[in-house]
């Protein structure tokens, strides 16, 4: 090695100490936590370091195409554009550090659409275009990464939380497994003649809990189980030789193969039954049974149902309250997605709500009057949490004011034990008293019809307010025509009344989604301040469900959940179905951020909060929950639009 | 060999004939341009040395980044440990935080110091107090090469409360003005990590400078040189 090669290698090895510090820099943010050292060094050394004051234009559209591959060191770039309603500029977007642009413009060869300015001083490095071209034919996950952006992200976290769920428990299925996946793949059958004694013969020697009961084109006409046969034997009625179509549970419950783990579950809780039959194109594919569910999932679910219907004391359903927080624990575990875990304790929670009503009506004595249990608010969504309160009223038929009274008078005595009684099962007693033990929310039907249309008719703020919590209403206990009516009363009032929509509109807009707030963390916090988190539920969640709601009443959509609202509005045309879609994923997340908080805290033995500090998360998920509020802040601009606000 | 040539030899560097010629290669200093900043090559420098006091102390390392086309050239680096015999490792070990195993391996000074200057080329040097810098490199280059720095030297350390008098920063180091400016700087006291700090830094000044008329290093230098008399002036 000559003098000179010898420098020019110490040279080297001595300026990768600049190299490498960036390139440890960029390691802490994908796509670059992705790439082969050698193409990170490559990245590296191409780039240029250039300072950004507060305001100066980094990209505009009159640069003509875009030559450089911007990566934000430091600080904070924005996007603007020519405002669509108003005069002025909006800020479409915000690029934090870490984070690239423009890769559309980059991609696509020409000059970017949206101004980029610095948002604060800024440091970017700058990768020249043919360095980009050549990096992109290099590395793999930097390709993926432009190609496909924040989607790529969002597939990243998905496939750690399955990871994640995998190490933990060791699980192999995620609740979204195909049923067809999980089912025997020969169901035990037999045709509907067959001797008692030989089904149950038939089904020991398979070692099956059920049989299904067949025709000759193989359509389930009956199942026959465990269960149907202790019932047969206690009825002492009934011979071994008779034929089982006589005994047998007729036309069984059934799913497409399709369907998932999940949704068996839920079935199985909601019906009380263990098996579901695998139907396709009538004819019968498979049994899924409880077990086999729940060999793989080690989540009992069916079991807590059935035990939380059954409890004989308030005080079981006050401590079966550990094992829906168990159960929640093990499903968000396993994968299990934020919708599916809500629809779950909200029916564990109709469970609980169900069997506390009951308890009650034994232990008050029933005061013979039939009465609806409504709910309200996320209740009425199926949207709950495990950090709940209560929101709920009375429902009752009375022929006039007189009766009114007099029925309320004998029903609120119970309203309030069953309101104790509920927060004695972890609802929060509900501080602004909407409880059916309030006697203005233990109302006749003409009552309660009379109270709605003076919500949409008199726009007080009280009363928009109160149009967020009652107009989501549900029966949980009780006969559900009563509740359908005034639902259906409700539309009618809202759709008659574009005021009122305008109003709900402005409502639903006062919570800005703090898209602001994702800047340099480090910097802004400061111990204990409350001022450096924010409120998934209210800043994040609120703008979704506000909007959803008052679209839905806007346009006679009958369901209550959230999601649910959304894909009907999409299905009528009201909502483009890419927002929706986009609108979706970013709900799924701030809510499954959400309950991830609310588990660690339930397991730190913290009191429950919505408020996060982003810093407490990882890049990744800061970054897709960054993503997420816009998405929130853009149905408010759309509302906004809309209701020419 | 008459005595004025033997203590020439004893005292002035001892070159091969190819060092001598690239040597002479070496392009004239250029003076402070009257032309933008934004058209400039800058060799912004960062030096260790065995001690703090540039008429004894060793120059131990040189890091340098270079500002062009009014950004950091990542391309453009250079960043060499000096090999030095008769070091004595001390108290001052703390402060530059090369390990003595690091100085015996590092490069030979001349070499070392031929290979910067090539880098450096005719280009302006930037440095945080770049009187220390500038007179240490000066006596090594003296010493070693027998050359002559005459390229001008800018003084980030003077710059700095110049261009941004609200900052309230007086005699103020590296480490306060890089707190000031929120920068993040991966790895301090490397002499390479403080170059790029104070590229960095002077990025943001020129930024300031712009803002305030003043596009051009000539321009900075005249500034700085009256706010300096304005400093020494008696205050009445």
């Amino acid at each position: 090695m000559s003098k000179r090669d010898a420098l020019a290698e110490a040279g080297k090895t001595a300026v990768l100490q600049n190299i490498h510090g960036l390139m440890e820099f960029l390691r802490k943010f994908p796509p670059f936590n992705q790439m082969e050292n050698a193409h990170l060094a490559f990245l590296v050394e191409h780039c240029q370091l250039r300072f950004y004051a507060q305001g100066e234009s980094i990209l505009k559209p009159d640069d003509g195409p875009v030559q450089h591959f911007y990566i934000v060191k430091q600080g904070r770039v924005v996007g603007e554009r020519p405002h669509s309603a108003r005069r002025g500029t909006e800020t479409t977007f915000e690029i934090a550090t870490g984070e690239c642009f423009p890769l559309a413009a980059l991609l696509g060869e020409r000059a970017t659409r949206t101004e980029h300015l610095a948002g604060e001083d800024t440091f970017c490095l700058l990768l020249g275009k043919d360095a980009f071209v050549r990096l992109f034919a290099l590395s793999t996950p930097f390709r993926d990464f432009a190609l496909r952006g924040v989607s790529s992200l969002l597939d990243q976290v998905n496939q750690q939380v399955k990871l994640n769920a995998a190490a933990d428990l060791g699980a192999q299925y995620s609740l979204d497994t195909p049923l067809r996946e999980l089912a025997m793949q020969q169901p035990v059958t037999c045709p509907p003649h067959t001797p008692l004694r030989a089904a149950v013969q038939r089904m020991h020697e398979a070692h099956v809990g059920s049989i299904v009961v067949v025709d000759a084109a193989q359509r389930p006409l009956g199942i026959f189980t465990l269960r149907d046969l202790r019932r047969v034997i206690g009825e002492a009625s009934a011979g071994l030789e008779q034929p089982l179509a006589e005994v047998m549970t007729q036309r069984p419950f059934h799913l497409p193969p399709e369907a998932s783990a999940f949704d068996a579950a839920m079935a199985m809780t909601e019906r009380h039954i263990a098996h579901v039959c695998l139907v396709e194109n009538e004819r019968l594919t498979g049994v899924v049974s409880e077990r086999d569910l729940f060999a793989l999932q080690r989540v009992d679910l069916v079991h807590l149902a059935r035990t939380i219907r059954h409890a004989g004391r308030i005080e079981t359903l006050a401590a079966l309250r550990n094992d829906i927080l168990r159960l929640v624990d093990n499903m968000l575990a396993h994968g299990a997605s934020s919708t599916q875990i809500t629809r779950l304790i909200t029916q564990l929670n109709d469970h609980t709500v169900c069997r506390t009503i009951e308890l009650c009506l034994e232990e008050m004595g029933d005061p013979g009057i039939p009465f609806t249990w409504l709910c309200f608010g996320s209740e009425g969504r199926r949207e709950q949490t495990l950090y709940t309160d209560q929101d709920n009223g009375i429902l009752f038929d009375a022929a006039s004011p007189a009766e009114a009274a007099l029925l309320r008078g004998r029903l609120l005595p119970l309203a309030e034990r069953i309101n104790q009684a509920l927060a004695q099962c972890g609802f929060a007693l509900c501080p602004g008293q909407v409880m059916a033990g309030n006697p203005e929310l233990c109302l006749s039907r003409d009552e309660w019809a009379r109270r709605f249309a003076a919500l949409v008719s008199e726009a007080t703020p009280e009363h928009l307010l109160g149009s967020t919590i009652y107009f989501d209403l549900r029966a949980v206990w009780g006969p559900e025509d009563g509740c359908e009516q005034l639902r259906e009363q409700i539309l009618a009032d809202v759709a008659g009344n574009p005021a009122f929509q305008r109003q709900m509109a402005t409502n639903a807009l006062r919570q800005r989604p703090p898209v602001g707030r994702f800047r340099e963390f480090l910097v802004t916090r400061r111990n204990g301040d409350a001022a450096g988190t924010l409120d998934l539920k209210v800043q994040g969640l609120t703008p979704f469900v506000d909007g959803a709601r008052l679209l839905a009443l806007a346009h006679g959509v009958t369901v209550t959940g959230t999601l649910e609202r959304l894909a009907e509005l999409v299905r009528r045309g009201v909502i483009d179905a890419q927002d929706g879609a986009a609108y979706e994923e970013a709900y799924h997340f701030i809510q499954q951020t959400r309950l991830r908080q609310h588990q660690q805290q339930a397991r730190r033995q913290q009191p429950y909060s919505n408020r996060l500090d982003p810093d407490d998360l990882n890049h990744l998920d800061r970054r897709i929950l960054r993503e997420s509020f816009r998405q929130a802040q853009r149905l408010q601009s759309s509302l906004a639009l809309r209701y020419q606000l | 060999m008459n005595a004025f040539t033997s203590w020439l030899q004893r005292r002035g560097p001892q070159l091969s004939a190819e060092q001598r010629a690239r040597l002479a290669r070496l392009p004239a200093a250029a003076p402070l341009s009257e032309g933008p900043l934004a058209g400039e090559r800058l060799v912004v420098l960062d030096l260790e040395t065995s001690g703090l006091d540039p008429r004894r102390d060793q120059l131990l390392a040189i890091g340098a980044v270079v500002i062009r086309d009014g950004a950091i050239d990542l391309a453009q680096q250079f960043e060499c440990t000096l090999r030095s015999e008769r070091l004595s490792p001390g108290a001052s070990t703390l402060i530059h935080g090369l390990a003595p195993s690091a100085i015996a391996a590092g490069a030979e000074p001349t070499e070392a110091l031929l290979g910067f200057l090539e880098f450096l080329g005719d280009s302006p040097l930037l440095a945080f107090h770049a009187g220390f810098d500038r007179g240490v490199l000066s006596r090594a280059l003296r010493q070693q090469l027998g050359y002559r720095l005459q390229h001008p030297c800018l003084d980030v350390a003077e710059l700095a409360p110049l261009l941004c008098p609200q900052a309230h920063l007086r005699e103020a180091g590296l480490d306060d003005w890089i707190g000031h400016f929120g920068l993040r700087v991966e790895q301090r006291h490397h002499a390479s990590a403080d170059a790029l700090a104070t590229a960095e830094i002077a990025l943001i000044l020129f930024s300031h400078a712009r803002r305030q008329g003043l596009d051009s290093l000539a321009a900075l230098a005249r500034r700085l040189q009256r706010w300096r008399q304005r400093q020494l002036a008696p205050s009445l």
